[in-house]
């Protein structure tokens, strides 16, 4: 498998790269880097009215990621977005503006990602809506009894499906049954999930669902929300111009009715059609087989991090994700980077966009470790045996 | 600017070392070069802003030659600082005026670092020129 990445072949310092930035980004396959060349150097053209050779290939080479993203995920509605964060921008616009109205809440919890956390307070300055934060509790899961008590008002939750820093995996299920038999919607961040696990949206019975393709082998620039018909039906368009109109006259303008009324402008067209190959590199991959393999290792590492003194914060339950995010004692995080990247490892440090869910840890950042499919269990060994030589040198 | 000898010395003994590790080993080792503002008198006025890093100075000009303490919690950074202590502790302020960043290039640490301490060694670098001009 790792052949198929060229930036794995790479040294750092001197060393090989053991990348374990995945939770950030992860790295493309040659299938998804060659197609982006292909289109460029064969295909390129704008999308849907052109009649000519191109456009019409353009066109079809587009549209393929929103089928592909449908039938992955079972979904009726796909809408192409810039990543995650536009994909909650839009659901607060279109979806939000319209449909809630003073005195309503919404619910978020302590644990989500600034993307899913700054577009609701702005939304709340504007409309006299109330935000509540479930509180995440000393063992890393939401205290799911304060949620269920919390909901009048309650007109949409929106929930990290997995946590960025901790990799814990919130119980979605449980959490739509709540906010449905209390009239509410959800909207699932699945950033960090997607890229993991095939998720039925349909049966999981979410109304919204926004990822990225770039954490999960395709190209930065590209994500999308997934909509359920309902929902969708609710959405009034949020940015006005070329593609998402149906006429356009000094009257007034008619919008499509179609996923393109909130896809306003040229696309990312050589994006979406590298996101389609990495849709179909992950096809290839044993998704349920790899993640015992990925959480095994994660759960190794977290065991000797903690027998070297660090402080690790997470629990790397059977369905969390394979991220383990520590602390040295005494040795600051960057510095600690720092080292390890002399000898080639790529680790993230900071507050990873999640400062509420960090006060409430009491901390002001990690150092994250975090694995993707093209890891193995080598790597994560030679970096303890890294960390141990760093340890004894510099600590 | 001609440098001193103990800067002259430490550029050309970074130029020799081509590990990276070992050149932030030095780097780490140079943090016990600075007059230690302690994190208790740390506050907004020593705060160095820009830095990722808790990164504190204290400069004064004595008998018209610089003073310098500084500290942070990042040996790193406090590296760096030690750094700046060597360039520029004792130096006539005119002296130090002349420096330039240039010399922080020359050794090859700033490809060490990470852009952000980059720009961080820079804005101390900035703050400490800065300081020397108002109080000479």
């Amino acid at each position: 498998m790792r052949d198929q990445f060229p930036i794995l072949q790479r040294e750092i310092n001197g060393h090989p790269l053991v990348y374990f930035d995945n939770a950030a980004t992860t790295q493309k396959p040659s299938s998804v880097i060659n197609a982006m060349n292909h289109y460029y150097a064969n295909s390129n053209a704008n999308v849907h009215r052109g009649v000519h050779t191109l456009a019409g290939e353009a066109t079809e080479g587009y549209e393929s990621c929103r089928t592909s993203l449908k039938k992955r995920f079972n979904a009726d509605r796909a809408i192409i977005t810039s990543g995650t964060t536009e994909a909650i921008n839009l659901v607060a616009h279109s979806w939000g503006r319209a449909n809630l109205s003073d005195g309503d809440a919404i619910i978020l919890t302590e644990m989500e990602h600034h993307s899913d956390i700054v577009p609701w307070q702005m939304l709340a300055e504007e409309m006299n809506i109330e935000l509540r934060y479930v509180p995440v509790q000393n063992d890393f899961t939401l205290d799911m009894e304060l949620f269920e008590a919390s909901m009048k008002d309650v007109k949409l939750v929106c929930v990290v499906h997995i946590s960025n820093v901790l990799g814990v995996c919130n119980p979605i299920e449980q959490i739509i049954s709540i906010a449905k038999k209390n009239g509410a919607k959800v909207l699932l961040d699945a950033a960090q999930s997607a890229p993991h696990q095939l998720i039925n949206f349909k049966q999981i019975g979410a109304d919204f669902m926004a990822f990225s393709a770039h954490k999960m082998c395709g190209p930065t620039g590209i994500g999308a929300l997934l909509v359920s018909n309902e929902a969708f039906a609710e959405m009034k368009p949020f940015m006005g111009g070329g593609d998402m109109i149906e006429t356009v006259s000094i009257h007034g303008s008619t919008y499509q009715t179609n996923e393109q009324k909130f896809e306003a402008g040229t696309p990312r067209i050589a994006e979406a059609i590298g996101w389609t190959e990495a849709l179909k590199w992950l096809d290839t991959i044993d998704l349920e087989k790899e993640h015992t393999r990925l959480i095994e290792s994660a759960r190794w590492l977290a065991t000797k991090l903690r027998e070297m003194g660090m402080t690790v914060y997470g629990r790397h339950d059977e369905d969390d994700a394979a991220v383990v995010s520590f602390l040295h004692p005494t040795m600051n995080s960057e510095d600690l980077a720092h080292l390890l990247d002399a000898r080639g490892f790529a680790v993230r440090t900071g507050h990873h966009c999640a400062q509420p869910l960090l006060d409430r840890l009491e901390i002001s950042g990690t150092i994250r470790a975090s694995l993707y499919f093209y890891n193995t269990h080598e790597e994560v060994v030679s970096f303890i045996d890294c960390l141990t030589e760093i340890l004894e040198r510099f600590s | 600017m001609t440098y001193s000898d103990k800067l002259m010395e430490l550029i050309e003994e970074f130029k020799g070392i081509e590990d990276k590790m070992e050149r932030l080993e030095m780097v780490f080792e140079l943090s016990e070069e600075v007059n230690l503002l302690s994190p208790e008198e740390w506050s907004d006025s020593t705060r160095i802003i820009g830095c990722q890093s808790e990164a504190h100075i204290r400069l004064n000009i004595q008998d018209s030659k610089v003073s310098l303490e500084s500290g942070a919690d990042s040996k790193l950074v406090q590296g760096l600082m030690g750094i700046m202590t060597i360039a520029i502790h004792g130096v006539e302020a005119e002296q130090a005026l002349l420096l330039t960043p240039d010399f922080a290039t020359e050794m090859g640490i700033l490809n060490s670092l990470s852009p952000s301490r980059s720009n961080g060694f820079r804005n101390m670098f900035d703050r400490v020129m800065h300081e020397i001009q108002e109080k000479k």
